[in-house]
């Protein structure tokens, strides 16, 4: 934050004490002052709920009763779910889901970022085309997506079949082996555009004088892009991919609108199960305690990448 | 064309009526405005345009006509399976009701039958409900079981009890007391395309016969002509899988609970009965066995197959009356050879009764909709409009609206709209109404229990997905269901 009263640059003296922890923040009171309101529309809206759904997590909410009548459980509701098969199959979906979406967004939206940097006619008029997936509606796109899958109708099964490839449209999201890799096709359809977007900015970045001095020097395209262009966009791909990774462990909309988690829980992944859970099937004690797994297990992840990405940021300021 | 429904049928019917009124029928009840144990297609004539009724005066003396005041009102509306005939009649209600009650500021909003379950549930916990609803049938007991509704007898708004299905009464009922008024009550027929029976070597006015028998004839259509011959749902949270499994399953003498007996108790599971999976049985032979049914069940809905079924891609399915008004809007839509195409198999359609299980059972769902007034306290504001709210639930449940809400899809929750003169016009203008009103003996509403729309938009879908996908065998996931039905009733499950 900048510091508006001259005071936050003052020296901080070192020690627990709390004499000294009060003044330092009286010292500070306008900072704080500052970021107050932040910090209780935080608590509203982020904290509070957080609380709400690990309170809801120890407590069961049969059919015929409202929230506010539910039922002191304990620990049952993780037990339930630790113990479900389905939700470890679940969990399986989305580790895949979440994997393949991100890796092959990243890599598609990265090469095409590479492939449009060059100067060719017609640029960016393909820059606009190639954005499209990502600016229409997810609603919209799934929908598409739906009829250009159809088992019996669908755009592609009738192309296959049209050119004698298939003697019957290929069943893409009725089947429990072909749902979610059809889905997460979808969805690299979707999202690689901001891939791209992300890195064509990161390109923006590599300075054009030591791409001539490396040339100069005789390296070859590869060991440009390898030794100068890849380590200038280092830390947009890491954003990107941490955008990417936490977009996908949250998606809903895809999964839900094409298939709702089905045929069968084959393209359930996280987020369309606890939606399910809640809102269809009223086990709002459930939900809240898989949504508290789910946020431990992000949480965690979320530790560790920040961490991997701290050392990275240490490593380059000691090089 | 042709009315497929024969003299035999309808004694049949009519015969078969006597042994099932006790699962439609509730305890000893004053007289109801019609004689339900004369019920077939000529006594629905013979009584047709025989009353006048006169919504406005009727309704004024429950609430003023110049009463002033404002209601929010969420409705289950009409969706794009629905005919056009239907749109007309539900823009037609709220400028009659606006027009009869000018200072009634009404704010309604429409949702579609997949998303006003979960879309009430979701206001109910902020307090932010309308303060009337009209729900499918299938809802009104778990909200009723919760407290969130008020009660509420047709006597509230200016009817008597006797004037609504005896089998819809039981399911706005929960402990002993009235929570809401049914607006409409439906029982689907079977239709098929006369054209693709003969096509196939089928006898072309002869609906089959027997659930085993719609198993065959799928095969054989599929075999000959290549094209789908069922069209099974199968989709998840899709009120259409229900309404298309649950006759075929008490059909063959299964069930989810013993909902299907004269008295039931649903006290006993019955979804992993011998019965109930010769039932899972008879899908899985369709679809995976014989693949003589759209490879999309599991992710279409009924929609799904009204195009398929208009374009000759599909031998027989089980739907409304509406479906004929549906096939003629699509129709006007298509062009070039398209629209010859869909002519013929309009002229080649035909309805008959759902077929039997083996030992002779003919079931169908009692389905409908109900209207409720909610507790203020679950309302957005706090304010419950009561006369407001009951001005238009009389509107709506009248003989008059009640019949035409229900024009094309379904039939008058008000007996007394069975007598109206738009009834008389109905049935010269709605093909085929007379097979789908003769299986309104046959109805057996869904358990009324608050558990019942997980059980029937959850539970069952997964039933099936699990055997038609391979996921599980028939009987593994019959036993699968039936024990996910005891955990929901113990409380607890996943």
């Amino acid at each position: 934050m900048t510091s508006v009263t001259g005071q936050a640059n003052a020296p901080r003296r070192p020690g627990p004490a709390r004499a000294g922890t009060l003044r330092n923040v009286w010292q500070h009171r306008a900072d704080y002052a500052y970021v107050l309101p932040a910090i209780v529309v935080m608590l509203i809206v982020i904290a509070y709920p957080i609380y709400y759904t690990v309170d809801l997590s120890f407590y069961t909410t049969p059919p015929s009763l409202q929230l506010r009548d539910k039922i002191f459980v304990g620990f049952d509701n993780y037990q339930a779910i630790l113990t479900s098969e389905v939700f470890w199959r679940v969990t399986w979906n989305t580790l895949i889901w979440t994997f393949l979406s991100t890796v092959l967004s990243f890599a598609l939206g990265f090469a095409t970022a590479l492939a449009l940097h060059r100067d060719f006619i017609g640029r960016g008029i393909l820059r606009a085309i190639l954005i499209i997936p990502w600016v229409i509606s997810a609603v919209a796109a799934s929908y598409i997506w739906k009829w250009i899958y159809h088992s019996d109708f669908g755009v592609i099964g009738a192309i296959l079949v049209g050119l004698g490839i298939a003697d019957r449209p290929p069943n893409f999201i009725d089947s429990v082996g072909t749902v979610l890799p059809s889905l997460i096709v979808v969805n690299i359809w979707r999202e690689f555009p901001f891939a791209m977007i992300m890195i064509m900015a990161g390109l923006q970045t590599v300075p054009d004088q030591l791409l001539s001095a490396a040339k100069v020097d005789g390296a070859s395209a590869w060991q440009r892009f390898w030794h100068v262009t890849f380590p200038h966009l280092r830390n947009v791909s890491t954003v990107t991919v941490l955008l990417l990774a936490v977009a996908n462990f949250n998606s809903f909309i895809i999964p839900w609108i094409m298939t709702g988690g089905g045929p069968s829980n084959a393209s359930h992944i996280w987020i369309t199960h606890i939606y399910e859970l809640a809102f269809g099937r009223q086990r709002w004690g459930v939900a809240s305690a898989y949504s508290v797994l789910l946020f431990l297990i992000l949480m965690t992840i979320g530790y560790f990448y920040v961490r991997a990405l701290s050392g990275d940021k240490k490593k380059d300021r000691e090089a | 064309m042709t009315r497929t429904l024969g003299c035999g049928a309808i004694l049949r019917g009519t015969v078969v009526f006597a042994s099932i009124t006790s699962l439609i029928a509730g305890p000893a009840l004053a007289a109801p405005p019609v004689d339900l144990s004369k019920w077939s297609p000529d006594y629905v004539r013979s009584i047709a345009g025989t009353e006048e009724f006169d919504t406005a005066a009727a309704c004024g003396k429950v609430t003023p006509l110049d009463y002033k005041g404002r209601l929010t009102f969420w409705y289950q509306g009409v969706f794009e399976g629905d005919p056009d005939l239907l749109r007309q009649y539900y823009k037609d209600f709220f400028e009659t009701f606006r027009k009869t009650y000018p200072n009634i500021q009404l704010e309604e909003q429409a949702l579609t039958y997949n998303d006003l379950l979960d879309k009430f549930r979701t206001a109910l916990l902020g307090n932010a409900a309308p303060m009337a609803v009209r729900l499918q049938i299938l809802g009104g007991t778990e909200f009723a079981s919760k407290g969130y509704l008020q009660p509420l007898k047709p006597e509230d708004v200016g009817w008597a009890t006797e004037d609504f299905w005896p089998g819809a009464m039981k399911a706005v009922t929960w402990d002993g007391v009235t929570y809401g008024i049914p607006t409409n009550n439906e029982t689907m027929a079977f239709i098929w395309n006369a054209d693709i029976f003969k096509r196939a070597g089928l006898d072309p006015d002869k609906a089959p016969a027997t659930w085993d028998d719609v198993v065959k004839y799928s095969k054989q259509i599929h075999d000959k002509l290549g094209i789908a011959g069922y069209g099974l749902v199968a989709r998840k949270n899709a009120g259409n899988t229900p309404y298309r499994f649950m006759p075929q399953l008490w059909g063959y003498g299964g069930g989810v609970f013993d909902e299907a007996d004269p008295s039931p108790t649903y006290g006993e599971v019955r979804l992993n009965s011998e019965a109930s999976k010769r039932a899972l049985q008879a899908s899985y032979d369709m679809y995976v066995r014989d693949k003589s049914v759209p490879v999309s069940a599991l992710t279409n809905q009924q929609a799904d197959n009204q195009p398929l079924f208009l374009g000759g891609q599909l031998g027989m399915m089980i739907s409304h009356p509406s479906d004929y008004n549906v096939m003629l809007d699509l129709q006007k839509k298509a062009t070039g050879s398209d629209k010859d195409k869909a002519q013929t198999v309009i002229d080649n359609m035909r309805y008959g009764l759902i077929p039997t299980g083996p030992d002779g059972k003919r079931a169908v769902v009692f389905g409908g909709s109900n209207i409720h007034i909610l507790k203020p306290e679950y309302v957005d504001g706090g304010k419950v409009d009561e006369p407001a709210a009951k001005a238009l639930i009389c509107f709506w449940t009248s003989p008059e609206w009640s019949l035409k809400m229900a024009y094309a899809g379904s039939n008058p929750g008000n007996l007394n709209g069975f007598k109206t003169k738009w009834m008389k016009e109905r049935l010269d203008n709605i093909k085929f109404l007379d097979v789908t009103t003769s299986m309104l003996p046959y109805g057996i509403p869904f358990p009324a229990l608050p558990e019942s729309p997980e059980i029937m938009n959850i539970i069952i879908p997964d039933m099936l997905q699990n055997a038609l996908t391979g996921a599980m065998s028939v009987d593994q996931a019959a036993e699968d269901a039936a024990k996910n039905v005891e955990d929901l009733k113990g409380g607890g499950g996943l």
